[in-house]
């Protein structure tokens, strides 16, 4: 489009502007990791160090050690995978149901399920902490994996419907005229084409839990069931900004999130090619 | 139809027995303050550190496991609550009525914590206990005054100061005089100031928390000992004040960093670890970061400048200490572990490594504190009988948000030239008043 | 149709029965699809969210509970009569959601039509252009309020370094530049979200319809307009709608990197209510400016939702 020869028109479009925009994406990254390797104490040296003069490995120790990482790491874990398979199997059925139907109250439930969002969650902690104790669930996984499906459905059973809507009705009707039931048509028409849609939602699911914060500080109160965002938030005392350390300890709590883009990513691939042909 | 139905009932049941077996599981409501001595098992008590970290939460947990060694029969459990978030939990810990036994609180919370009645009256205990006679006199007894009933809610474990930390290696280097009074102050901001080699004399704190060290420096200089007086009037804007707040923020840009109006905390010290800043004020706690980024013969702790009439002033309840919730079900055993943090040996272990001054006067004899010059520096002002001691009203509930939200913006308008010393002193004063007023007329005092 | 009532009537009955039955069923279905979301919603959020507009008509401070009375409408009519930081912090919520949700909805939709292209190591710089959106709101604030550093800021070496500023900026402690400070750090998060969801709202267009438009001699940016964003609106539509309502209430790098400042430029409605739950004390108040919130979100959905003729599609 820009220019005949093809080389310097992929150049154009697709590289210098993927290069512009990973260098944005991955500076404060890599300043991250810069910091993590570099001891207390030169951090604040000036001239800049944009590589560590003298690396070290004493922040990820001390923030894997003393603040009880594999511990919290774990907790988020199971929190994390919880939430998202509940997530995904409630907000698929959800999502299908806006997308497909027409129904009474269709309209109401969708602002209902928008309404939820509009309350900042510093607001609902009191209230939610009362009710987990009143369920005798203060401190257990589960009372922070209802309360993130609870915050994650409006925002995922939207985003399902959308992706479900995306998948043509007629691709469905079309399988069934050819034999299928409709429990048929769904598994193996729809599914693969909606799974890049249940991946991208996963994926939020799961981030998100992995970095909240005030739900999880709020309704646990046994260090052994903090997790990952509240142990990471200790290393900032008032008299005590450890930010090797901090970045020591985001850059530990990173890793499975990439490890989980990693995969995800691959399943963000264009599946409609080999459906539509039948 | 069936799939969905069936992968809906799974999730229905999948849920339904989670729930179950939460209920009936190893969470907390269920299992924690059921069993006593007598059974043969240990008695579980929970404690909440108000300011967890890397390095403190390795100091409270090597305490905890040298108490278990002497104490078999008790469990202690430790929960490190970050600072920012702290007294939020604890506040809601209270308001759902579900309190660990005892916590590390700090002693601007005890008025509000006591009036709700969240906190046990320790006097009896203290009584009975050796370290009667030990603690700091001023310090219990400014815990007890400072609370409606004038019972004791806090033993102080901990105390702390707030000095200048100044680059004195710099000030050999220009032969300036290091300040003691407030005219040297000044002088020394700007002899020390050099934006060419982007050196300044002074930073100060305009963002988050910098009404309270604001509050200091003021009192410092007009050396009143009243904050309210009797009649509930502040003292805030008296004229000596609208003095000080002119000359003292006219500082910024000239002889400070251009970011301080923002500056939190960290900011603010960033400044001075850098080697940007000469003077910054703080308190002797900051003393760990200051020694990771600078050589200690770059650095020292003086005194905030005295007062006019010639006396150091310092706020007082700068104090941490461990308080007993009411609703605890072990309060003997709590006892004994607010007892044993209190013990003279317990003070000498997380003093010296945090860097802070111990309550119990056994401590102070030992050596390191003899050797610590910031320590020493803190001890000139506590112990000169001159000193003046202010007594902020921390029983106002409307006290800490005054501070917070009033007075931290206030400072950064008047920071940016959008207000007035005058107008800034009123508002706040203002405010103080009102506060003062509504808790009177409440409270009938 | 004519029969004999005798013999056909019974067949009739049970046809008709059936038929009953499946309309009955069918009109069931989506109802009982949406009972596990509806089941978790309103037992865990209602209560809550009610608590909120209770709180707003009374006088409720949580650590002087002592003072707590009732209050009718005399919160709002102090919001709307005597607060002086409520309009501005409106005005600034409306700038910071338009430019966040623009800037983010662009520079992902850019990012998201990058990387559906084939080209080496694709697989790890997709994992890897994520990644913002992985960081919680504490770490990247600290991060970036880290580089802006006016003492030890990589953002102020660098500029320093290139010769485009002779002294370090204070970027985040004046008033003209902390908006903006404040806004590229949400953006450098916020990209990620938008790049995810139209990359996957992206693989779901049918390839024959760019071969069909290649066919009709559609240039590059002619089947983008006539073939992608069609596809795309709807997941357009609805991201953009969570994204504007999620960024109305964050207030995660604001708090942090600005606390609202310098004198309250940085302060949004949202940032408002926070400063007032964690360091004011009538908690009754901030209930009432988070109806009022509430109230411009619910109205903004349900307008935005009828004019983007959502369900027409």
């Amino acid at each position: 489009m820009f220019s005949k020869n093809k080389k310097i028109d992929k150049l154009l479009t697709l590289y210098v502007p993927l290069g512009m925009l990973l260098s944005f994406t991955l500076f404060p990254l890599y300043w991250t990791i810069n910091t993590a390797f570099k001891p207390e104490g030169d951090i604040m040296n000036r001239p800049l160090e944009y590589a560590p003069l003298n690396p070290t490995v004493e922040n990820f120790v001390m923030a894997w050690n003393n603040v009880g990482f594999a511990t919290f790491m774990k907790n988020s874990l199971i929190v994390g995978v919880s939430t998202v398979i509940v997530v995904l199997i409630c907000s698929t059925l959800s999502g299908y149901a806006l997308a497909r139907y027409q129904f009474k109250g269709k309209r109401a439930f969708m602002l209902m399920l928008l309404c939820t969002q509009f309350i900042p969650r510093s607001m609902m902690i009191i209230p939610l902490f009362i009710i987990f104790k009143n369920l005798g669930l203060i401190s257990s996984p589960l009372a922070l994996i209802i309360t993130y499906t609870a915050i994650e459905i409006p925002f995922t059973t939207i985003l399902m419907s959308g992706f479900i809507a995306n998948v043509p009705k007629e691709l469905e009707e079309a399988a069934m005229i050819d034999g299928c039931t409709k429990l048929q048509s769904i598994r193996h028409v729809v599914f693969p084409l909606l799974l890049p849609g249940i991946v991208a939602t996963g994926v939020f699911t799961f981030i998100y839990t992995w970095n909240e914060f005030l739900i999880a500080l709020m309704l646990t109160n046994r260090q052994d069931r903090f997790t990952l965002p509240v142990g990471l938030s200790t290393m900032m005392g008032e008299f005590n900004v450890n930010y090797g350390a901090l970045a020591a300890g985001s850059v530990i709590a990173l890793i499975p999130a990439v490890i989980l883009f990693a995969y995800a990513q691959k399943h963000l691939v264009n599946g409609m090619g080999g459906a539509v042909k039948g | 139809m069936f799939k969905s139905k069936f992968r809906k009932s799974i999730a229905v049941s999948t849920i339904a027995t989670a729930l179950l077996l939460a209920a009936c599981g190893d969470d907390e409501s269920a299992g924690k303050k059921e069993v006593s001595a007598e059974n043969g098992k240990p008695v579980k008590i929970t404690f909440w550190d108000e300011n967890a970290g890397p390095q403190r939460t390795p100091i409270w947990e090597e305490l905890i496991s040298q108490f278990e060694e002497e104490n078999p029969m008790i469990d202690v459990e430790y929960v490190g609550l970050p600072k920012d978030s702290a007294k939020s939990k604890m506040d809601a810990a209270i308001a759902a009525d579900d309190t660990p036994d005892l916590a590390s609180v700090q002693t601007s919370w005890l008025p509000e914590f006591s009036i709700r009645e969240a906190l046990l009256p320790l006097d009896d205990y203290f009584a009975d206990s050796e370290l009667n006679g030990l603690i700091n006199e001023g310090a219990l007894n400014f815990n007890k005054d400072i609370v409606a009933d004038k019972k004791l809610y806090g033993i102080p474990y901990t105390q702390n100061l707030d000095i200048l930390w100044i680059r004195k290696d710099w000030f050999e280097e220009k032969g300036v005089k290091i300040p003691e009074t407030w005219d040297e102050f000044y002088a020394a901001a700007e002899a020390m100031t050099d934006k060419a080699n982007n050196r300044y004399g002074y930073t100060i704190r305009g963002g988050a928390g910098g009404s309270f060290q604001l509050q200091r420096m003021m009192y410092a200089y007009n050396g009143f000992e009243d904050y309210l007086t009797e009649d509930g009037k502040a003292t805030i804007n008296d004229q000596k004040n609208v003095e000080f707040i002119e000359k003292y923020l006219s500082l910024y840009e000239d002889y400070t960093p251009k970011s301080d109006i923002t500056n939190g905390y960290k900011e603010m010290i960033a400044g001075f670890d850098t080697g940007v800043v000469a003077m910054v004020q703080h308190n002797i706690g900051s003393f760990g970061e200051h020694k990771e980024a600078l050589e200690e013969s770059q650095f020292q702790a003086i005194p905030l400048p005295k007062s006019e009439n010639g006396n150091y002033v310092a706020e007082g309840g700068n104090t941490i200490g461990i308080s007993i919730f009411k609703g605890t079900d072990n309060p003997d055993e709590a006892w004994k572990f607010a007892e044993f943090l209190n013990s003279a040996a317990s003070q000498s272990f997380w003093n010296e490594q945090v860097g802070q001054i111990p309550t119990n006067s056994d401590v102070l004899k030992e050596d390191w504190i003899q050797n610590s010059p910031h320590i020493q520096t803190a001890f000139e002002v506590y112990d000169d009988p001159n000193t003046v001691l202010y007594k902020p009203p921390f029983y106002l509930p409307e006290y800490r948000s005054i501070l917070d939200g009033t007075v931290d913006s206030g400072i950064q308008s008047v920071m940016s030239g959008k207000a007035s010393a005058q107008e800034f002193l009123d508002e706040w004063a203002g405010a103080m008043e009102a506060a003062q007023a509504k808790y009177s007329e409440h409270f009938g005092k | 149709m004519s029969y004999s009532p005798e013999v056909n009537e019974p067949v009739l009955e049970k046809k008709k029965n059936e038929k009953v039955r499946k309309f009955n069923k069918a009109k069931l279905v989506p109802y009982l699809f949406i009972t596990p979301a509806v089941l978790m919603v309103v037992s865990f959020l209602f209560y809550p969210i009610g608590m909120v507009f209770y709180y707003s008509f009374q006088n409720y401070d949580i650590s002087a509970p002592y003072y707590n009375s009732f209050a009718g409408l005399d919160n709002f009519v102090n919001i709307f009569t005597s607060d002086k930081l409520f309009f501005p912090s409106l005005l600034n919520s409306l700038k910071w959601v338009v430019t966040e949700v623009g800037l983010q909805l662009v520079f992902g939709l850019i990012l998201a039509l990058l990387l559906n292209q084939t080209f080496k190591f694709r697989g790890m710089i997709r994992a890897v252009a994520f990644i913002p959106w992985a960081i919680s709101g504490v770490l990247a604030s600290v991060i970036w309020s880290l580089m802006y550093n006016e003492h030890m800021g990589v953002l102020n070496d660098i500029l320093m370094r290139l010769g485009i500023v002779d002294s370090p900026q204070a970027f985040l402690a004046s008033t003209s530049t902390a908006f903006g400070a404040v806004v590229i750090a949400e953006l450098w998060r916020g990209i990620p979200f938008f790049a995810i969801t139209l990359l996957a709202g992206l693989q779901s267009i049918p390839q024959e319809l760019y071969e069909a438009a290649r066919v009709d001699g559609a240039s590059r940016w002619k089947s983008f307009l006539f073939v992608t964003l069609p596809q795309l609106k709807n997941t357009i539509i609805l991201t953009t709608l969570l994204r504007v309502v999620w960024e109305f209430n964050n207030v995660d790098l604001i708090f942090n990197l600005t606390g609202g400042g310098p004198a309250h430029s940085t302060t949004t409605l949202t940032m408002y209510i926070a400063e007032l739950a964690v360091h004011g004390s009538n908690f009754g108040y901030g209930s009432a400016l988070t109806v009022i919130s509430f109230g411009i979100l619910l109205v903004f959905a349900a307008l935005y939702l009828k004019l983007s003729r959502y369900e027409k599609e």
